[in-house]
């Protein structure tokens, strides 16, 4: 399957390997509720019932489980959640049928905030925020389909629009508000 | 009422509480107690004492590790003795559980044991407030202040006696009504036994085996079954339905219905000519759909009574009013199509409710197809199939093609544990039903493969761990952690392949099978709902009946004369079911033994000059306390004390504020809220307000 | 008349214009004739993908942002793409906690905005807020027009065509608290397809996710198309002539990624374009040409009735 079998199979593997003992210094103790901070329930419910892998298309194809990493965060082995994050396609289906009613989605997202404030920070993400800070959309137009729009007869973009200027700056405005730049390092695409 | 004399007790030994001028002013007593940490833990004591001592009228304030211990008990008869008290105000738990411990140990001392105040330190402040423990201090002084402004009010009461009937209604013919009237009986109590199906027997009779034994439900069932219907205290009423229920402990008023179940239970035999002569077939809800029965039918061979009854729905008579195959078939002329619906009011002393459970039905379009496969069954519907006297004389089959299922999987948890679905509690059988079903299933076909997916196992009871290592060691039934989370079809062999995390192998795993089975969980029994409102019992979360308390009440209902047997209460097995049943019994006979019980005097009382007989108390209360009478005065509202269950409603409701009840009278309810207002100086809201007026002057 | 503004995103106007074209020519005159205007300041929804899921704070804002300006002309917005209806209708629940509100209007203060909702009803002097009304299209579509009236103005039944329906995932789940069909058995956009005259193949892992969602795509494309991979081998066992599907990322999910493992691949198109050709339009409009699957064998059958 490729690369992304690589990077997420073998990760955990070789880690597995050199810490075969899983002691206290390498447990977080309040990473439960530093989940709950950001948005996620309690992970300490989780009946590890294992439904929320069966039905995750994910988990189909790698050797993450969503069930083992709720085991983690309960476990508070932070670290080892810290590169599954952004393989969870949010499409719900693990709450729609969790019995202990967990949403263990929003519990992936609540990692991916964690991810982010300790500076693990995937390239798309500043590469979409970057986008919309320049044209207040996140997808950059493309001159060939603006040339499609014209056969369409279709209003030109509104980011072609001197006007659309006052958006950008209110977008920018918003961003820097929220330090939201800062955290994830795009301060000088941000207009003062 | 208005006598001053003690709780109505022939106690001459009992020293006799010496009247007081009523011109005296009260003398109160204050025990704060500890509750070990469960109170001290947040709420500073002697701070509380401190604050209550100087409260006016207090003579003394004592504070103790655990007031409800003989020590704790004696040390407030000797205060009382010591001080001259008169009324006692005890700040502790809730008056739910030590209420009566109080009473009586007040009274012990001399005093009328309503004298009494309880004030709730414990629920109402220091487990909802152990985090802001200045706060709660406070809260617990205003509290105990509180107490001592209606204590200061309070007026001796004495509690009634009424003789108790005899007799007692089992409402539910399972397993547990059915041990709960054989007890009484025994005991040689009159019981009245009410049944909505046409035989008695309940869940038992459809099981297979028992576990962790392995013995035959019906076998020993049945004998039960047959005592209880010849036993001579016993009234069996079977088919019929309780309507409605008034009254009070020891003395309940109750009309049954009994269904028309056209056939006269004297003249029927039970021989069966009737349904060999029946042309109508239909599913038999006792196979579970599997097995089929006529229109006139017993539920199965063993049924007690041994009656016939004719199933209005589907007799060819009641729809065309021709046929009346039956009634040319049966020789004693036992069958009658016109017979209509019976009332039958019975007079009872205490009231068993063994309603049992019903099944949880796997929900339409779930995840586990049991709508849409054929092959996806429910635990009780394999019980039938392996039942000897079921619709396949005990041998396994798929219900797709009828072959015998080589390769078995059992999915647990279905309907419990469940929070989306609002079943958050474990049904508590469905572990120890699958290793039994499995276990028989090897028995039978000892090649088939089984599977068992499960959550966690719950092998709590005594046998239970045996059987299932037993179920693993000696038959090797495989057991996956991990919750299913997708069944398919195959269109041709109609076998299932479920796909599921085997958690401890952090794999996804899919794996196909023959026929699955659904341990489907226990939930409150449909009419329970409907018996619930007839009895005003209190449901607890999980939707069964709730008990007194649940470690030293726990066949005790909220109602006094009212208790539980079985799964009524919660879902359990039958050993628990028996043993629950054996205990209400025992409950319902230690009333009626007694011959004469106590009524509690916190009832409502019309004021005969105030009230001008609107009736509106009538209208309000929902135990019929009030009743209209004629006097001199004209038409008054009277409460019936033994109905009233000192509730408030009328006394609210009523426009010419008439109506008082006792110790909850507005006099005493406004010194409480007074002296909440109380301000920092000690001054009540009245004295504040007296004071501004002298300022103003 | 219920009053609309459209609320295209991101992705339909800057890749998938057809699919603009489509909506508002079945929303136009030619069309249901909807009270539905443009507002040109809408800025990206934003993106759950990535910004719900980097930061709340600046995700709850953006679309904050976007709701006030649809909350001052008093419109509900019409959304054509599940990542915006998600996005949008999870912050007006958030917008519904008094403590996130505050938040979020001191800091639309500085750019002279403030999300109250719209004003329902007047009970005495109080006035009755509402959150602003996030639709989706498929919702307009099935409740506010009805089947019926969409079966009057299908005037070229695609009678021979079967179409594999893709729900999308936040279309069966936009919120905890919310939901537009049912989400384990959906049948709207079917029943669309049937008025259509078209016949919606049921096939293996309907409801399955293709792959997208969630920032998978631009993490691991291969995973991604990987899932997708699966979807499309379903769909082809039923024999499906194309994919419909109401998310344009789900679209553009199928539309790229099937070039990773086929060679023909099955055409994709949105819910509108394919309603627009049983309405009659000329598929010359739908701008097929910027799919990357070819939809040429597609308008052949089309052609063949």
């Amino acid at each position: 399957m490729g690369e992304a079998e690589k990077t997420f199979i073998s990760g955990l593997h070789e880690k597995l390997v050199e810490d075969k003992v899983i002691d206290e210094s390498q447990l977080e103790p309040d990473f439960a509720k530093e989940i709950v901070k950001h948005g996620g329930k309690d992970v300490m419910t989780c009946l590890q019932c294992g439904n929320c892998t069966g039905v995750c298309p994910i988990s189909l194809k790698i050797d993450y489980k969503t069930r083992s990493i709720i085991k983690f965060c309960q476990f508070g082995l932070k670290k080892f959640t810290l590169e599954t994050r952004w393989v969870c396609a949010t499409c719900y289906r693990c709450y729609e049928h969790c019995p202990a009613d967990i949403n263990p989605a929003e519990v992936m997202i609540a990692l991916r905030h964690i991810a982010i404030k300790e500076g693990v920070i995937p390239p798309f993400i500043r590469m979409a925020a970057m986008t919309l800070v320049n044209y207040g959309q996140s997808i950059k137009p493309d001159p060939e389909i603006e040339r499609v729009r014209r056969e369409l007869e279709l209003e030109d973009m509104p980011s072609r629009n001197p006007e659309f200027a006052k958006v950008v700056r209110e977008i920018n405005l918003l961003i820097r508000s929220t330090g939201y730049d800062k955290l994830i390092g795009i301060e000088s695409e941000v207009k003062k | 009422m208005s006598s001053p004399e003690p709780l109505g007790e022939n106690d001459a030994e009992r020293p006799q509480e010496p009247r007081r001028k009523t011109s005296q002013a009260p003398r109160i007593g204050v025990f704060v107690c500890h509750c070990g940490s469960n109170i001290a833990g947040t709420v500073d004591m002697p701070k509380v004492t401190e604050a209550v001592e100087k409260v006016p009228g207090v003579v003394v304030a004592k504070e103790n590790k655990y007031t409800c211990s003989d020590l704790g008990q004696d040390e407030i008869i000797k205060a009382i003795k010591e001080n001259d008290v008169d009324r006692v105000v005890v700040a502790a738990c809730s008056p739910r559980m030590h209420e009566p411990t109080f009473r009586s140990c007040i009274k012990e001392a001399g005093l009328n044991p309503y004298m009494l105040q309880m004030v709730n330190l414990r629920e109402q402040c220091s487990w909802v407030h152990s985090r802001e423990k200045e706060k709660a201090t406070e809260k617990a002084a205003d509290l105990v202040k509180m107490g001592i402004a209606k204590a200061a009010r309070l007026e001796p009461l004495e509690a009634r006696e009424v003789p108790v009937e005899q007799s007692s209604l089992v409402i539910g013919g399972g397993v547990a009504g059915i041990q709960a009237a054989l007890d009484l009986a025994q005991m040689g109590f009159k019981v009245y036994l009410v049944e909505s199906e046409p035989s008695i027997g309940g869940r038992m009779a459809q099981l297979d085996k028992t576990f962790p034994t392995g013995d035959c439900a019906i076998c020993i069932l049945a004998p039960k079954m047959v005592e209880l219907s010849r036993h001579p205290n016993i009234t069996l009423l079977s088919y019929s339905e309780v309507e409605d229920v008034t009254g009070f402990i020891g003395n309940y008023d109750v009309k049954i219905r009994r269904k028309a179940r056209y056939v006269v239970e004297d003249k029927c035999v039970g021989c069966g000519e009737c349904a060999d002569a029946c042309p109508v077939k239909v599913d038999n809800k006792f196979d579970m759909g599997f097995g089929k029965r006529k229109a006139i039918y017993v539920p199965f061979p063993q049924a007690v009574p041994l009656k016939y009854t004719i199933d209005r729905e589907n007799c060819i008579y009641f729809k065309t009013g021709k046929c009346k195959s039956c009634v040319k078939a049966c020789a004693n002329e036992a069958i009658d199509h016109e017979m209509e619906d019976e009332i039958v009011d019975v007079k009872v002393g205490t009231i068993i409710c063994a309603t049992g459970f019903d099944i949880y039905v796997p929900m339409k379009r779930g995840v586990y197809k049991y709508w849409e496969y054929q092959n996806v069954i429910t635990g009780l519907e394999l019980e039938r199939l392996l039942n000897a006297s079921g619709p396949t004389g005990g041998h396994l089959i798929r219900p797709s093609d009828g072959e015998t299922p080589r390769r078995v999987a059992f999915i647990q948890c279905v309907g419990s544990r469940n929070k989306k679905i609002g079943t958050d509690y474990c049904s508590r059988v469905c572990c120890m039903y699958s290793m039994k079903n499995a276990q028989i299933i090897k028995e039978h076909e000892p090649d088939t493969e089984i599977a068992v997916y499960y959550n966690d196992i719950r092998a709590f009871g005594k046998g239970f761990e045996e059987l299932y290592h037993r179920v693993r060691e000696e038959y090797g039934i495989e057991f996956i952690r991990g919750r299913p989370a997708k069944l398919s079809e195959n269109p041709e062999t109609n076998s299932i392949t479920i796909r599921a995390e085997e958690t401890l192998l952090n794999k996804i795993t899919e794996r196909e099978f023959d026929l699955i089975v659904l341990s489907t969980g226990l939930k409150p029994s449909e009419g329970s709902l409907k018996i619930g409102k007839i009895l005003s019992l209190s449901l607890s979360p999980d939707g069964f009946f709730m008990e007194a308390h649940p470690k030293l009440r726990p066949v005790d209902t909220a109602v006094e004369g009212i208790y539980l047997a079985g799964c009524a209460q919660g879902p359990k097995d039958i050993p628990d079911s028996v043993a629950q049943a054996k205990a209400a019994a025992a409950s319902a006979a230690s009333i009626m033994s007694g011959k004469k019980v106590k009524i509690e005097p916190l009832t409502a009382l019309v004021d005969e000059e105030l009230c001008i007989g609107c009736e509106l108390c009538v209208d309000m209360c929902p135990y019929g306390a009030p009743e209209m009478v004629e006097s001199e005065k004209g038409t008054r509202a009277r409460i019936v004390e033994a109905l009233c269950h000192g509730c408030g409603t009328c006394v609210a409701a009523c426009p010419q504020k008439a109506i008082k009840a006792n110790q909850f009278t507005d006099e005493q309810i406004a010194s409480e809220i007074v002296s909440a207002l109380e301000g920092e100086d000690g001054a009540t809201g009245e004295e504040r307000k007296a004071s501004k007026k002298a300022e103003e002057a | 008349m219920t009053q609309y503004t459209y609320f295209f995103g991101c992705i339909i106007p800057n890749r998938y214009p057809g699919i603009e074209y489509a909506v508002r020519w079945v929303c136009g005159k030619d069309g249901f004739d909807l009270d539905v205007e443009d507002i040109k300041e809408f800025s990206c929804c934003p993106v759950p993908g990535i910004f719900y899921s980097s930061d709340k704070n600046t995700w709850l804002l953006l679309a904050a942002r976007n709701l006030t300006l649809a909350q001052n002309e008093r419109r509900e917005i019409l959304t054509v793409c599940n990542g915006c209806l998600t996005s949008l209708l999870k912050a007006t629940e958030y917008l519904a906690d008094p403590k996130n509100l505050g938040k979020v209007n001191r800091v639309l203060s500085q750019i002279g905005r403030k999300y109250t909702g719209i004003p329902r009803k007047t009970e005495g002097r109080r006035r009755i807020m509402e959150p602003v009304k996030v639709r989706h299209y498929v919702d307009v579509m099935t409740n506010d027009i009805g089947l019926e009236e969409m079966a009057e103005k299908t005037k070229r039944p695609l009678k021979n065509i079967s179409a594999a329906v893709h729900y999308g995932c936040h279309y069966l789940r936009p919120t905890e608290n919310q939901t537009i069909d049912e989400p384990n058995d959906p049948v709207k956009i079917d029943r669309i397809i049937e008025t259509c005259g078209a016949a919606s193949v049921d096939y293996e892992d309907k409801l399955d996710c293709c792959g997208a969602g969630g920032g998978v795509r631009s993490h691991v494309v291969e995973l991604a198309n990987s899932l997708t991979e699966d979807k499309c081998r379903n769909i082809a066992e039923a024999g499906a002539d194309c994919i419909v599907t109401g998310c344009p990322f789900c679209l553009l999910q199928f539309d790229n990624a099937q070039k990773s493992f086929t060679k023909e691949g099955i055409p994709v198109m949105h819910v509108s374009q394919f309603q627009a050709l049983a309405m009659g339009i000329d598929p010359i409009s739908l701008g097929f040409d910027t799919h990357h699957v070819s939809a040429h064998s597609f308008l052949r059958k089309l052609r063949g009735t």
